[in-house]
Parts: structure tokens; C-alpha cells; sequence
């Protein structure tokens, strides 16, 4: 994002949604993703104006902080964010609370629970109260029964929870959880987070296709020939070895961030902008999708996992070289697989996902690729005339092209392929907010619209449930591909689609 | 959205038995629903044109207090047959004075009050007021009460019931008899708003009384004379009261799609070498096109230099920080079929140099969608670089703007409006109206 002036004129027109009055209580405080993104994304609202003066940030974690050590710690953390914004800070670090506590001692919540009224009193929060559990998913299920033993959670309207991914590690834990969730809270106190979806252009999807009269009509089996989600990192492992090694491409990716966005892409429009309408739409095409071979799975599904590669100057090492992981780790960095959508308007149209880590770039993009012209009446300047394709980036670079053919200058009549693009950065010069500020913000305002419901997580793990009893009871079947760091997956991934004579767009 | 009739008809009592019936409605129709917990809303509903026309036998009526479509196109034609010119405003004394000599002293049923556009309805007001002058100076003043609850499509949700009140009569009972009772229907917990659906120049009596007591104010500044406007908003904004206006509203497409053309970073350059601002209003009421040039000073750190009035056409300078002058002017321009709001800025033509070549220059013009922009392309633009954008009419009512505040706004002035009206007034003030 180039470094621009706002606009003057552009400054308080936007109509943004005021929080209530509230204390945000983060389990995990002492965490990464605390410092990484939900303090800064909370420094970011209130930059923004949109905290109210009475509000309260209590961080929990099991080390036995003050609350000025919390700010502290805080502050150092976000040393990059504040700079310029001191002052701000120094305002918004009064909002700042810290309560050690272990979600396993119930005196210990009950202990919570009386520093939590008396930062009502103080902050004149009312009550209101949001609960972040960004705790390791072992303490979902207890942390979200000690607050309702707590009776913390007793009050629908004021009380809810955020639940960090992963929601289960398949379809039966999921569930398990879902109903142990469940009891502890009804479903609209819980917002089951997925980053992805508070991204703008994942947003920018729903408006793209349901605010314009011209893309609804194509956007079905009659016109779209292929559906392609990526999402690649040009990271390794970093230092989530622990966490990873357990988990993989599929579970920490596919089941939950490119499934999002295969919901969002192949969803019905909603009867209405509201949250359960947009929700049931999600869930109906997930529970309609399926793997493209069900009976045998391992047609339908690439895993590889990254070996030594960069060059030179950069020697990158192999996954299995990576601190904290074994040696002979079956793990896969890099899963691709088929999809179908066994709906009317999907029937036959293969999605097509892929993510991985150490890939050569960091992307995130949906391409729709729309069915060749029944007749070639044009030469093209190169082989064949391309297909049109509508390619939505998510990030980095955030837009959208649509590729068509033109007619080359000259006397014959040849076609070649043009670009037709559109850049948030070149339109609107303003950086998007991160996917953290928006849904810790809808959160707050009791919005679960970018939230995934119950049965929507279900879903998606049931999808891939085939490919995780084959990798948990017969994983020679689903055999891990070695592939060079840089490079984009094992070559195997290529034969997934060239089957269908179709590739992998190189972005 | 249509209009909702309460299902209920409302029950005539005598003043004094009011509030105890409204009391006491609560405690014995429902023990679980003691009404909605949302706000009261006051409504100055005059209707004036609306009640002219069913007594001079034009439309049957009922009346209802909404501007509908057959009431505008029933007085536009009135005013071409009655050969009045074709910029006359739906809202003027000249009409109605001509209405009165045509009168048929027919009368129709008046629901003002217990007929309210669903757009407000949905917001489950907890108490509507409504104050509904009649024609007749001699009626006296009748109250009328009754429950609502407006029906959810959500058959699961229990309905929020509010009540209603309806004050009709001369606007003299209205002030003696109606203003004493309202004090004691205000529910002191919830937020109270006041709408002046009505010319500002008129009832300043009743319009004053509730100014002063604390309510939230809606009103539009494009009713009434643009110098009591002004005052009005004046003495609001010395008293910290809370202004709500339907022009400033009506004005938003236009701030919009003005900021948009700048949105794309290249374009930033241009607001710093800004030399002409011309404006295009329908007729000659000036507020609109005065907050929209006060609003881009603002934003854009200019300061106000001077104002004259060069027949009908107001000229006004500014000054940029580094000294430079921005000349603005503001056209009244006639037009054969007007808006119902009174000077709806029409056309926007903003000239940006760079350099003594034209080419290297740039030239923005927004147009209205109704309205030809041929004035604003015209004297040599089309060497400059031209990026046209064509601004979507308002289509809203009234009564949909009214409901988005009353969902939306805490009832504070808006930042924005509070810097315009200042400078607003600066202006206006220096010009002497």
C-alpha cells in the first residue's frame, strides 16, 4: 500500500457502527495472538473513534501480572503500531485490565467474575461483556463451562464468546464441541472466528455478486467451466512447529479458510442482508458439497510437504528440518484437492483448493473460469483463444481482473486476451481494515454475520472427512509429495487438473 | 414501504383523563408488555397543502400527513391550470392563498397521526405525538389516543406495542390547551425527538417551546425562508442543541459522490489547486447549496473571504492557506417541473489548476440525474481534463430519512453539520440578508 494522504473530503462520511459499552475479556492474554493482532486491532478501533469511553480490555492468562505490567508488555509489544499515536496510546492503555487466571480453578473464575463488576462500576460497562477464548483448543470446551459455572454467560444479550480456530480436528470432535458449546451458551452468544471472512474482499465477494446485475446470471454450471481457491504463504513453519505438526495444510487451512470461501463463492443470494439468512446459505452449499471421488478419495487429493530449496543466497530448509518438527513428520504443508457442489447451480463445476506453505508467493485469490465460446470464429495471436476468467484477489494486492479477448491491432482479425482491472489501492488509496479489527468490532456489536455457525463447521469437516479417516487409518493412500521450497506443490498437484485438462493458474 | 393505520381506532378523551388512560393502558392490557423501550417522537404535521387540496375537492382524502405522489402531481397540475409559474414552490403561501380562493369547502376524515409510514413504524416507537393544525381557526382542539403494535414479519418475536396521540385542531388551542398536556406525556428515561414536519416560518410559538426543552430536533431547513433558517439554526447551535436537518440529510449523495472522485490517490493533487466552484440550485432557496460549499471549505481548510450577490447569483470567496483564492458561486436556476425540496443542488462544476495550459488542468463536474448539465460544460472545459459523474436523485421520503436518523443518530449534531453551519452562517452574516 503506497503511503497517500487520506482524502479530506472522504473524512467522517463513513457511517461506522459505534461498539456499545463493554469489557472485552481475552483468555490467553499472554499470548501471541494477543500482541500480534488483538490489541493491535483494539488500538486500531479506538484510532478509529469507535471505542466508547466506557470500555475495559481485561487480558487473563495463568501468569500473575498487574495490570500496568500488562500495559507494559503491551506497549513494547506494539512498539511499531504506536509510534506516531503515543498519546493515544497512553489514553487507550487505561482500557487495559489484567486478571490472572487459570480457566481450570473455578475460584479462580470467580474470582474474575468480581474484578469484572467492579470494572463495570468503574468503566460503567453494564455488564455487557464479550469473552475471546484465544486459548489452545484443548480449553474450549472447559473455559466455555467454567464461565457458564461462573454464571457468566447467563445473559444472552449481554454476554458472548469468540472461539478461535480450530473448532475440532474432524467432524465428530466438532460436533462433540458444538454441544458442549451449546449447553454452556446459546448459539447466538457464539462467534466461532475465522479471519478469513473479515477480510474486505472476501466481504467484497458478496457485494460483487449480489450488487451487480450482470454477474448472477453467469455465475452457475452454464457458464463457468472451473472454480479454482488458493491460498499460498512463502512461509514455513516459523516457530509453529508444536502447534502444526498436530494439525497440517488441511486442518489449519482448507477445512476453515478456503472452505469460507467456497461457501461465499457458490452460496444462493440471501432473501435478506442478515446475519441467519446469510449463514443459511453458507450452510446449505457446504452440506451440498462433496470430494469429487468420495469412494476413493485419494483421486481427488494431493498432500506434499516441503523439502530443502531457495537458492544461493537463501538456502530455505525442508519442513522436516525445521525446528520442532520430526524428523519422518508425515504432516503435509501443501494440500489440493476437487470439490463438487451438488446443487443446481454447481452440478458438474469442479472447485478446485489449494494452500501451502513455502509456495512462491503469498496469495489469496478465487478464480472463476467461464466456458470457451462454442465457436472459434477468430484466430488468436497466441495458441488458443483464453477463456474468460473473473479473478478475485484477495490479498496481496487487493482487487479483482477480468480477463477478455480483444481484437489485435492490425489488419487480420485476431483476438488476444486483455486484463480489465480493478485495485482497491488505485481506487480507493485507503488500506482495508485487517480481517481482526472488523470481526473483533462485529463481535462487540453482536454482529455474527462473518461468524461461522454450528452447523457450518460441521459441514465443512464432514466434507473432508473421507480424506481425514484416510490419512488417520490407511495415510500410505494419501502419501505425503515432496516439493521444493519456492515452487508451487508437488508436480502431482498439476495431474489433479490436468486430467481435466485444465491447470493451475501460475499468478 | 406502505403506510400502517393503527388496527384500533383511537379513542377520543378529554384532555385531563390523557395520561392516566395511558398509565393505566399498560398495567391492564398486557402484565408482560409494559411498550417498547425506544424513544417518543413528536410530530408537527400541518399537512397544509395536503388539507387545501381536499377542501378545495382536488383529491377525497382521507388525510394522512404524507406527501404522496397523486398529492404532488394533483398540486403541479393545479399550478399549471391556474397558469402560476412552473417554479412554484408546493410549499408556498402564493399556493395555498390560491387554493383557499378555490375552496369547495369539502372535508375528508384526518388520520395524521394514526397513519404513519412503516419505515418509522418498524423502529417500535414507544409514544408518537402528533400536533395536527387545521385549516379552520375556530375548531378547538380534540385528543385521541390508542395502542399499537406494529406486526413483525418474524412470527416468533412477541410484538412491541407503543401508544399514540393525536392533538388536532387550530393552531391557537394547539398552543394552549396541547403544550400543557405534552410536558406530562414525556417518559423521562427514554429519548425524546422532536420532528418539524413543517415550514420553520410558521408556529415559531410551538417550535420554540420545544427547542427549549431539551428534545432532539429534526428539521429541514429547505421549508421556510432561508433567513429564518438560518437564525433558527443559529440560535440552536448557540445553545447546544441538538440539530437533525433533512436538507443537510438530502445533501449526502452529493458529499458522496464528490469525495468518491477523489478517492483514487492520483487524484488527491487535485483539491490542492482548486481556483472556481460553480453551483447549480433549483430556484432560489439558498441553504442547500450554501452548506455544500461551506462543507467543502471546511474539509478542505479554507477560510471564508467574502460574499456579494450579483443579481441572482451569489458569489463567494475563499482563501487557502498559502494565500490562494478560490472563487464559488452559487447559480438559483429555474426549473419547468421542480423538486418538492426547495433549492436541491443540481450540478457541481469544480476547476482545478495546475499550469497555464488548459490541457494539464482539470475540470469535475457532477450532474443530477434530471437535469441537463449543458450550463456547467459550456466556456472552453473540454481542453481540460474532464471527469463527469452523475450524482443519483434522492428518492427517499421525508419519512424514511426521518426513520434512518431516528435508527441511526445518538440525537448529537453531526460533526460535519456543526463546522458547516458555522461557516454557513459566517457567510450569510457577512452578506447582511
Amino acid at each position: 500500500m503506497s503511503s497517500v494522504l487520506s482524502n479530506p473530503l472522504r473524512l467522517g462520511l463513513r457511517q461506522e457502527r459505534v461498539i456499545p459499552p463493554q469489557s472485552l475479556v481475552i483468555f490467553g492474554a499472554s499470548g501471541d495472538l494477543t500482541h500480534r493482532k488483538l490489541i493491535p486491532a483494539l488500538f486500531e478501533l479506538y484510532l478509529q473513534r469507535r471505542i466508547p469511553s466506557e470500555f475495559g480490555i481485561v487480558g487473563c492468562a495463568r501468569r500473575p501480572w498487574t495490570d500496568n505490567e500488562f500495559r507494559a508488555k503491551m506497549k513494547i509489544k506494539l512498539s511499531k503500531q504506536i509510534s506516531g499515536n503515543e498519546k493515544e496510546w497512553d489514553t487507550f492503555s487505561n482500557y487495559l485490565f489484567y486478571e490472572s487466571v487459570d480457566l481450570q480453578q473455578s475460584d479462580h473464575v470467580v474470582r474474575l467474575s468480581k474484578r469484572l463488576n467492579e470494572i463495570d462500576k468503574i468503566q460503567a460497562t453494564h455488564g455487557n461483556r464479550t469473552f475471546y477464548l484465544s486459548v489452545s483448543p484443548n480449553f474450549y470446551a472447559s473455559g466455555c463451562k467454567a464461565l457458564k459455572d461462573a454464571g457468566l454467560l447467563d445473559d444472552p444479550k449481554k454476554s458472548r464468546v469468540v472461539i478461535e480456530k480450530p473448532f475440532g480436528r474432524d467432524y465428530s470432535t466438532a460436533k462433540k464441541l458444538n454441544k458442549i458449546v451449546q449447553s454452556c451458551a446459546d448459539e447466538s452468544q457464539i462467534y466461532r472466528i475465522d479471519h478469513y471472512l473479515g477480510k474486505e474482499t472476501v466481504q467484497n465477494i458478496l457485494v460483487l455478486r449480489f450488487a451487480n446485475t450482470i454477474f448472477e446470471p453467469i455465475w452457475n454450471r452454464n457458464y463457468i467451466s472451473s472454480v479454482q481457491i488458493t491460498s499460498s504463504e512463502t512461509v514455513g513453519v516459523e516457530d509453529r512447529a508444536g502447534y502444526y505438526e498436530s494439525s497440517g495444510a488441511l486442518r489449519d487451512m482448507l477445512q476453515n479458510h478456503l472452505t469460507q470461501m467456497l461457501a461465499v463463492t457458490a452460496m444462493e443470494p440471501p432473501g435478506k442482508f442478515e446475519p441467519e439468512a446469510i449463514r443459511n446459505e453458507k450452510a446449505k452449499v457446504l452440506q451440498a458439497s462433496k470430494l469429487a471421488d468420495e469412494n476413493e478419495p485419494w483421486n481427488c487429493c494431493i498432500r506434499g510437504q516441503y523439502g530443502d530449496g531457495g537458492n544461493s543466497s537463501n538456502r530455505l530448509k525442508g519442513y522436516r528440518k525445521e525446528d520442532g518438527v520430526h524428523s519422518n513428520s508425515t504432516t503435509e504443508t501443501y494440500v489440493a484437492t476437487k470439490v463438487f457442489v451438488d446443487n443446481w447451480r454447481w452440478q458438474g463445476v469442479p472447485f478446485y483448493l489449494r494452500t501451502g506453505k513455502r509456495l512462491p508467493k503469498r496469495l489469496g485469490e478465487i478464480v472463476l473460469t467461464f466456458k470457451d465460446v462454442p465457436v472459434h470464429l477468430f484466430e488468436s495471436t497466441i495458441i488458443n483463444p483464453a477463456p474468460n476468467q473473473l479473478i478475485l484477489r484477495i490479498q496481496p494486492n487487493e482487487g479483482a481482473t477480468f480477463k477478455f479477448e480483444v481484437k489485435s491491432p492490425g489488419s487480420g482479425m485476431k483476438s488476444r486476451p486483455v486484463e480489465m482491472e480493478f485495485s482497491y489501492d488505485e481506487s480507493f488509496g485507503e488500506p482495508s481494515d485487517e480481517g481482526y479489527v472488523r470481526l473483533l468490532a462485529d463481535a462487540m456489536l453482536s454482529d455474527p454475520t462473518l461468524f461461522t455457525r454450528s452447523d457450518e463447521v460441521e459441514a465443512a469437516w464432514k466434507l473432508y472427512t473421507p480424506l481425514i479417516e484416510l490419512m488417520d487409518n490407511s495415510p500410505w493412500k494419501l502419501p505425503i509429495h515432496n516439493y521444493e521450497s519456492m515452487t508451487w506443490g508437488p508436480p502431482e498437484s498439476d495431474q489433479l487438473l490436468s486430467k481435466d485438462n485444465i491447470f493451475w493458474r501460475r499468478p | 414501504m406502505k403506510p400502517q393505520l393503527t388496527l384500533q381506532t383511537p379513542l377520543e378523551l378529554p384532555n385531563d383523563e390523557i395520561s392516566n388512560y395511558l398509565n393505566q393502558l399498560w398495567i391492564s392490557e398486557d402484565s408482560y408488555n409494559s411498550g417498547a423501550n425506544t424513544f417518543s417522537l413528536i410530530i408537527w404535521q400541518p399537512a397544509w397543502l395536503e388539507q387545501h387540496l381536499v377542501r378545495a375537492g382536488l383529491i377525497n382524502g382521507p388525510i394522512t400527513g404524507y406527501l404522496s405522489t397523486e398529492i404532488v402531481e394533483v398540486a403541479k397540475q393545479f399550478i399549471l391550470d391556474k397558469g402560476l409559474p412552473l417554479t412554484t414552490s408546493l410549499s408556498s403561501n402564493e399556493l395555498f392563498k390560491l387554493l383557499e380562493v378555490n375552496s369547495a369547502d369539502r372535508d375528508a376524515e384526518d388520520f395524521r397521526g394514526q397513519f404513519f409510514e412503516s419505515s418509522i413504524s418498524t423502529l417500535n416507537p414507544r409514544r408518537l405525538i402528533t400536533l395536527a393544525p387545521t385549516l379552520n381557526n375556530n375548531s378547538g382542539m380534540k385528543t385521541f389516543v390508542s395502542a399499537y403494535c406494529p406486526l413483525s414479519d418474524s412470527s416468533a418475536m412477541q410484538p412491541i406495542c407503543g401508544d399514540l396521540v393525536v392533538f388536532r385542531g387550530d393552531s391557537n388551542s394547539i398552543v394552549n390547551q396541547g403544550l400543557k398536556i405534552i410536558d406530562e406525556l414525556s417518559i423521562d428515561e427514554l429519548p425524546s425527538w422532536l420532528w418539524w414536519n413543517g415550514n420553520l416560518d410558521e408556529s415559531s410559538e410551538i417550535f420554540e417551546y420545544f427547542s427549549n426543552n431539551g428534545l432532539r430536533l429534526i428539521i429541514d431547513t429547505a421549508l421556510g425562508s432561508p433567513n429564518r433558517c438560518l437564525k433558527v439554526l443559529d440560535q440552536l447551535i448557540k445553545s447546544n442543541k441538538a440539530i437533525n436537518d433533512l436538507n443537510w440529510v438530502r445533501l449526502k449523495n452529493w458529499r458522496e459522490s464528490l469525495a468518491m472522485i477523489f478517492d483514487p490517490p492520483s487524484r488527491r493533487p487535485i483539491l490542492d489547486h482548486i481556483t472556481d466552484i460553480d453551483l447549480d440550485i433549483a430556484g432560489d432557496h439558498v441553504l442547500q447549496g450554501l452548506f455544500f460549499v461551506s462543507w467543502i471549505s471546511d474539509k478542505l481548510g479554507w477560510s471564508f473571504v467574502s460574499v456579494n450577490k450579483d443579481n441572482e447569483l451569489f458569489k463567494i470567496e475563499f482563501k487557502r492557506r498559502n494565500g490562494e483564492k478560490i472563487h464559488t458561486s452559487i447559480n438559483p436556476l429555474p426549473l419547468g417541473n421542480p423538486s418538492i425540496h426547495l433549492g436541491q443542488v443540481i450540478g457541481l462544476r469544480l476547476i482545478s489548476k495546475v499550469s497555464e495550459e488548459q490541457r494539464n488542468n482539470t475540470c469535475i463536474i457532477l450532474g443530477c440525474e434530471s437535469v441537463e448539465c449543458m450550463r456547467l460544460e459550456a466556456g472552453g472545459m473540454a481542453d481540460m481534463q474532464l471527469i463527469e459523474q452523475v450524482v443519483p436523485n434522492s428518492f427517499y421520503s421525508s419519512e424514511s430519512d426521518v426513520s434512518k436518523l431516528l435508527g441511526s443518530s445518538r440525537g448529537n449534531t453531526s460533526p460535519l453539520f456543526e463546522n458547516t453551519i458555522k461557516i454557513a452562517l459566517q457567510i450569510f452574516s457577512a452578506f447582511n440578508y
